[in-house]
């Protein structure tokens, strides 16, 4: 069935104060068609839609409405009609007044408005409702009454903008098949706005994924879903693994040093891919069956289904020493003021940003009151740094005159480079007292901090990495010593989505079938 | 919670004292016999009798209403359009301008009305316009005009930013769902615009009505001594006469009578609002 | 089309911005004028200012309008917001009648409110004053803080509290440290509304304030009547002030903002700038006005006289002469009618010295108002005319010492009106068509009907009601077919220059016009006129008898005498004086309404009768409402 081309936008392009929110979108719209404008706000889809309704001016392109170029038709005259985020109903007006609006401006007769009005409020259920006032009406029905509102004037064209998304979660599904079987009831064509991607993949008869001002593809939901153009698509609709990976020859790819079959042809030789498998399409099986093999990281329960993590390769680590020492408070002559502080070592390309607050931090210098716990603040530190390797001592202030004296040790530090991963980690070791571990509320955060731990790209050194801690010791049972601690990234993830439980930390295999890779050209960002 | 609610009891009782006592006050006087003092206390409807038979006081009455009138219209006449262009600027131009009205309302309103005796009187500079566009030498000081234009000058401004808020507050997508459903500039004015913006105008009205009707001093710098409104017989009964009773009653009908025809105004609002069912 | 719209609007706009501002600016232009003249501006020059510097009513009135503008500011903010965080906690029966009864002074005219005021002052016997017009400027400022604070308080998240008890905030640490910082703008713009609304009041202001405490609206208010540009020369300083502190409000922010990019904005910091700025002006008026007092010992060193006057009636220099000779400090209280200062005096308000008309005193006396002079202390009365001793009002002069005395007449125009058409006609002439729309009436109820009743050829104290419904009649006449102004202090600079051919005056005052404008005369109809004599009295309750006997004395003397005669016009009862001013050289050289008739068998002098006052006084009132009801 060949449908009729509607609406055709043409090379659209709009900037708001110099910035571009539509950068040349082409779109085909047909009759009778469902079509959602799908992607996060700011993407343009809102601003295309202003457009279309006559809202907004394009700075260049034309729209071709039904053959006919209409950009320079105000909106009263356009055939198509807008259901508003708000609603935008009129306050002062009843439901009856309001669906009877835009009959009343073509001066129809009054027996033919209140037949119409009647059907519609029909259409929507709400018969009875017709004196009302809109204010006080719910947002399910103030949403009905939008739609009857527009569909009154049979317009060729419906265009809804984000009418949902004021509606509670159950309402909104409600809605969903509402607006679905009016559309199909009326039979025209719908233009629906929503960065909802459930919403999209439930209503639409065809989606158009948009980001920064372009559109990144055009498809019906299964297209979209199983086949998305980019990553990019591929993550914004449905949950997705996205591995970094180079395609070989056609049907094959290889990715974590692994090649695999898969359906995927016409790339260059060697081509750098996205390779996206949806969680529900991997399996875990034994290790020995896998394609791949990996430590189950996190359970988590879902309800229909268990969604798991498996680390199939691990991250970048780096240990360090944790000397636990013996505390050094040092307490004023007439006992009500105290002061502790700690030894610590700093990378020497640090020592330049170095400043007062900073030693206080990585010394977790401390002032109190011994009487009352209360902490004051160090009033002063003194200190003598170079950068150069060395030792230097550095003496701390409680306002009572009190004083600590430590050191900084100024060392090179190396650090550990994951060329693979594309991240390095970097630790010091440090000094800490057996109370500060015991006192500590949040000993994984602290001892990141004490160690001034770090993890960043390698490609950007400004993008910093998450990493984790791990050690063997017992804090509540610590002593005077030294023990290791290691700082460590996370390696490959894979999230899947499986009805079989596995046990945290087991060694499990994973598997999935060619078909279930999908190989998308790399996205370039800006 | 129940700490907080205790926070207004101080002003209740103050508010009881210093604004519902008052009032009883001259409630009360306006039904008793002479006497300054709450001692002794004799009931009579006499100084209401006296106002309702006599046509020279109710004529007094009607003319203060007439020209409260005839003020609200001019301010919601010239007004109107004034907010409307306001609301249509751009924000800036609207602060700016929003400024330049509420700048005057600063400056103390008998000096500002008695710069317009200079600006009205014989010789002045307004009648020398007037002149120069050949209306030949008109008498303005003194004059019904003059009272008006006083009246106008004091008001407006109220009657300006109400609207203009009212304007500002609505919501811009109602005004893209008009010309949506196919209503002209013309219709989306009529249709949902105004409609919307009557509550601004009526509190517009409202806060030119009541100063309008009651005001004494500005018929008294301009309108001169001969000049009499209702606010300046009130003010004559407590300042000249010494006559606290029968002025008590005729500020209680003076309250009475515009809280009625504030209730009307507001009934014109309600009907105007169509046929809305209230739930 | 569009265009023609925004053409309309911009036109419109701009016509409107130019009725806004051109009293404003022609106020400023007009306060540097060096003529009297509010017409024409005769060349630049500074001496309004100067004049308005001088004189500490002005200044007072200033200091008054801004502190009281503060403190209710203030006050009020902190107890509205106060009040609507509490309201906001309460039930809603509690919060809907609160909030009814808070727009009573919003909704009622403004005039009702004031005198529900001053009815529940006088009840409660608080004396009026600066006090009370506080009290009652908070009183009609609260309502508009809570009003624009409660929906703010309103919309908080009402957890927010909750929030910060729970993490260990005392309930006051809650409201200052969470709520207040939340509601700020609210806050601010109904401190706004206050201060404004308190700068702006004069109904309620007028009719509750006492003791001479009088704000700018008030000051401006009892001035209006005469030619004056210092009120324009004040107004510039207002707009000055008023332009200062917008200024500061809206700039500082973006000053302080400048200033410490990286620390927050505090919403109230402007405010308090602004409001610490006017502090400042203010202390400094106030300092200037009571610190500049302190001097050597003098006999009357801190001690103050409080004199109720009629207005326009004592000479610049007599007020700033005593202070300067006893050390005292004089609080002058005006008032516009005998019937005015008797209603604030009867409800016991409490004077040094009056000075009212003979009549008056006649009434004070019989009510038992009036204290007896020592005659022994008044050794000036002996410089007194003989011919204002003894009057009938208080034989013996036991309780009053002669002020200024004088007639009623015509002041006509010998440009329009002739000396035979007066004689034939008399007081009828305000009823001769030809005058119509030409004629000034006097607001006084009783030399008002003076006239009537002499031009009906009865007497002016006849108790006959028939005869005063007859006078009505006259004055019915005369409203409805003359189209005549009723004015009253306005008719000087009015007729000095010449506006219209005849007017009701008293003598002094067409003394002084005609010192003004030779053309005008003064004519004292055959059919007799009233003889008055004002005078000093001490009242009953006179707290400084001594200082008011001083006060007498030294009025009585040539040099005071001379001064406050030679000011005013009216004839001074010192006879040496008024022989003086009339004679060679004499600023009244000639005139003839200096020296008012005396021993003409027609005139007459008031007696007071309670009941024909009573009956004058209502018709009067409607001879004016029938005159504004002609319109």
């Amino acid at each position: 069935m060949e449908k009729k081309k509607l609406i055709e936008f043409r090379n659209i392009v709009k900037n708001f104060d110099g910035n571009f929110v539509l950068k040349g979108v082409n779109l085909d719209i047909y009759e009778k068609e469902f079509v959602t404008l799908l992607g996060p706000s700011g993407c343009g889809k809102t601003t295309l839609l202003r457009i279309l309704g006559g809202f907004l001016d394009a700075d260049e392109g034309s729209v071709m409405f039904d053959g006919e170029e209409i950009s320079n038709k105000p909106p009263y005259e356009r055939e198509l009609n807008t259901v508003f985020q708000k609603y935008a109903l009129f306050p002062h007006l009843s439901v009856f007044e309001n669906i009877a609006f835009g009959l009343r401006i073509k001066k129809m007769s009054s027996d033919v408005i209140e037949q119409k009005v009647m059907k519609m409020l029909k259409l929507i259920g709400l018969e009875g409702y017709e004196n009302k006032n809109v204010t006080h009406m719910s947002g399910g029905q103030q949403q009905r009454v939008a739609i009857a509102r527009a569909l009154v004037n049979e317009p060729k064209v419906l265009l809804l903008d984000e009418p949902l998304a004021a509606l509670d979660l159950k309402l909104r599904k409600e809605m969903q098949y509402e607006l679905k079987r009016i559309q199909q009831e009326v039979g025209i064509t719908f233009i629906f706005v929503t960065h909802d991607q459930e919403e999209a993949l439930t209503m639409s008869d065809k989606i158009v994924v948009m980001k920064g001002g372009e559109i990144q593809q055009v498809g019906t939901p299964e297209e979209i879903y199983n086949e998305p153009a980019n990553s990019y698509v591929a993550n914004f609709i449905g949950e997705s693994n996205i591995i970094p990976g180079i395609m070989l020859e056609d049907y094959k790819v290889q990715f974590d040093d692994i090649v695999f079959d898969c359906v995927d042809f016409g790339f260059k030789k060697d081509e750098k891919v996205d390779v996206v498998i949806r969680p529900e399409d991997i399996d875990i099986v034994e290790v020995s069956q896998g394609k791949m093999t990996g430590e189950v990281l996190s359970v988590l329960f879902k309800g229909v289904h268990y969604e798991i993590m498996v680390e199939t390769v691990p991250g970048t680590t780096v240990t360090v020493n944790m000397h636990v020492i013996r505390n050094t408070d040092v307490t004023s002559e007439d006992g009500k003021e105290k002061i502790s502080a700690n030894d610590f070592y700093v990378d020497i390309e640090d020592v330049a940003k170095l400043d007062d607050k900073e030693i206080i931090a990585l010394s977790n210098a401390q002032a109190w009151n011994p009487e009352t716990d209360e902490l004051t603040s160090i009033s002063k530190i003194e200190y003598e740094l170079q950068e150069e390797l060395g030792t230097y001592p550095v003496i701390f202030y409680a306002p009572g005159g009190t004083s600590i004296e430590k050191k900084i040790f100024v060392v090179n530090q190396r650090f550990v480079k994951n060329e693979k991963a594309n991240e390095a980690v970097m630790a010091f070791n440090f000094f800490i007292t057996v109370d500060e571990i015991k006192e500590s509320k949040a000993l994984d955060t602290d001892i990141k901090t004490w160690a001034n731990a770090q993890g960043w790209k390698l490609s950007d050194e400004n993008q910093s990495v998450d990493i984790s801690v791990d050690y063997e010791f017992d804090p509540e049972n610590i002593n005077v010593g030294i023990y290791k601690v290691t700082f460590s990234t996370t390696g490959r993830e894979f999230k899947i989505h499986t009805t079989d439980y596995s046990k945290e930390g087991e060694e499990v295999g994973l598997t999935f079938f060619p078909e279930d890779i999908h190989v998308m050209s790399k996205v370039v960002y800006e | 919670m129940k700490k907080f609610s205790q926070l207004a009891i101080p002003y209740i009782v103050w508010m009881v004292l210093m604004l519902v006592l008052p009032v009883a006050l001259i409630a009360m006087y306006s039904v008793t016999t002479h006497g300054n003092s709450i001692i002794s206390f004799s009931f009579t409807l006499e100084h209401y009798k006296k106002f309702f038979t006599d046509s020279d006081f109710l004529l007094v009455l009607g003319r203060s209403l007439m020209i409260a009138l005839k003020t609200t219209i001019i301010c919601l006449l010239l007004g109107y359009p004034a907010a409307y262009f306001i609301a249509r600027s751009s924000e800036k131009v609207q602060n700016l301008l929003i400024m330049a009205i509420t700048i005057p309302t600063w400056i103390n309103m008998l000096v500002r009305t008695y710069a317009w005796i200079g600006l009205l009187s014989d010789g002045g500079i307004v009648q020398q316009i007037l002149k120069l566009l050949g209306l030949g030498e008109v008498e303005l000081l003194y004059t019904e005009g003059a009272v008006l234009l006083g009246m106008v000058y004091n008001f407006i401004p109220f009657m300006i930013l109400q609207i203009n808020s009212a304007l500002c507050k609505m919501d811009a997508s109602l005004l893209e769902a008009a010309a949506d459903l196919g209503a002209s500039k013309a219709e989306t004015f009529k249709k949902v615009t105004f409609p919307l913006s009557l509550p601004g105008v009526i509190n517009g009205i409202t806060l030119v009505f009541l100063p309008a009707v009651s005001s004494f001093f500005i018929p008294k710098l301009l309108g001169g001594g001969q000049y009499f409104l209702i606010g300046n017989l009130i003010e004559n009964q407590f300042i000249t006469a010494g006559e606290w009773n029968f002025g008590s009653a005729i500020s209680m009908i003076m309250a009475a009578s515009m809280m009625l025809m504030m209730m009307l105004v507001k009934k014109i609002e309600v009907r105007n609002n169509g046929g809305k069912e209230e739930v | 089309m569009k265009q023609d719209k925004r053409m309309f609007g911009k036109i419109l706009m701009g016509l409107l911005i130019v009725f806004f501002y051109a009293p404003i600016i022609y106020m400023i232009v007009f306060s540097f004028n060096e003529g009297k003249s509010l017409t024409h501006f005769s060349g630049f020059s500074l001496k309004w200012y100067q004049h308005m510097l001088e004189s500490r009513d002005m200044m007072e009135s200033l200091y008054t309008t801004f502190s009281i503008a503060i403190l209710s500011t203030l006050i009020s903010t902190v107890v509205g917001t106060i009040t609507a965080i509490g309201l906001s906690k309460s039930k809603k029966v509690v919060r809907d009648v609160v909030e009814q009864v808070n727009n009573l002074p919003i909704m009622n005219p403004e005039i009702v409110t004031a005198i529900g005021f001053m009815l529940f002052f006088i009840t409660f016997r608080v004396e009026k004053g600066y006090i009370t017009m506080l009290l009652a400027h908070i009183a009609f400022c609260i309502p508009y803080v809570i009003l624009s604070v409660m929906p703010k308080v309103r919309s908080l998240d009402p957890n927010l509290a909750d929030a910060a008890m729970d993490l260990g905030a005392t309930p006051m640490q809650a409201l200052i440290k969470v709520i207040v910082p939340q509601i700020t703008p609210g806050i601010v713009s109904g401190a706004l509304i206050a201060f404004t609304m308190s700068v702006d009041d004069f109904i309620i202001s007028y009719f509750v304030t006492g003791q001479g405490v009088k704000n700018l609206s008030i000051m401006v208010y009892t001035m209006s009547k005469r030619v004056n540009p210092s009120i324009n020369a004040v107004s510039t300083l207002v707009v000055a002030i008023i332009t200062v502190a917008l200024l500061a409000i809206n700039l500082i922010p973006a000053f302080v903002a400048k200033q410490q990019e990286k620390g927050r904005g505090n919403g109230s910091k402007p405010l308090l700038f602004a409001v610490a700025g006017v502090l400042v002006v203010i202390s400094t008026i106030g300092f200037a006005l009571h610190g500049g007092l302190k001097g050597s010992e003098k006999p009357y060193q801190g001690q103050t006289l409080r004199i109720y006057s009629p207005g326009e009636y004592m000479g610049e220099n007599i007020i700033p002469a005593f202070e300067e000779m006893t050390g005292a400090r004089v609080v002058l209280e005006l008032f516009d009618s005998n019937e005015q200062m008797y209603i604030k005096v009867a409800n016991g308000e409490s004077y040094d010295i009056l000075i009212p008309s003979d009549y008056m005193i006649e009434r004070l006396i019989q009510e038992e108002l009036l204290q007896k002079l020592d005659q022994s202390q008044i050794i000036n009365m002996d410089f007194i005319n003989e011919e204002v001793k003894n009057l009938s009002y208080d034989p013996g002069n036991e309780y009053s010492v002669p002020y200024f005395w004088g007639s009623v007449g015509i002041i006509y125009d010998t440009t329009k009106v002739t000396r035979e058409e007066l004689e034939k006609d008399g007081y009828n002439i305000f009823l001769n068509p030809k005058y119509k729309g030409d004629i000034y009436l006097y607001d006084s109820e009783r030399d008002s009907f003076m006239m009537a009743l002499k031009a009906l050829g009865y007497s002016m104290n006849t108790e006959k009601e028939e005869e005063l419904q007859k006078a009505y009649e006259w004055f019915e006449t005369c409203v409805t077919t003359m189209e005549p102004e009723i004015v009253t202090d306005e008719i000087i600079d009015n007729m000095a220059q010449g506006r219209k051919a005849l007017g009701i005056v008293y003598s002094g005052d067409a003394a002084y016009i005609m010192s003004e404008n030779e053309d005008m005369g003064y004519f004292e109809p055959l059919e007799g006129t009233n003889n008055w004599c004002d005078a000093m009295v001490i009242p009953a309750n006179a707290e400084n008898v001594e200082l008011a006997q001083e006060f007498m004395n030294y009025l009585c003397s040539y040099e005071a005498a001379y001064d406050n005669s030679d000011f005013v016009g009216y004839t001074s009862p010192n006879e040496e004086v008024m022989d003086d001013l009339y004679g060679e050289g004499g600023t009244y050289e000639g005139i003839n309404a200096y020296i008012p008739r005396s021993g003409y068998e027609m005139d007459e002098s008031f007696v007071f009768n309670e009941r024909t006052r009573k009956i004058i006084s209502n018709l009067w009132s409607k001879v004016k409402i029938v005159a504004s009801n002609v319109n």
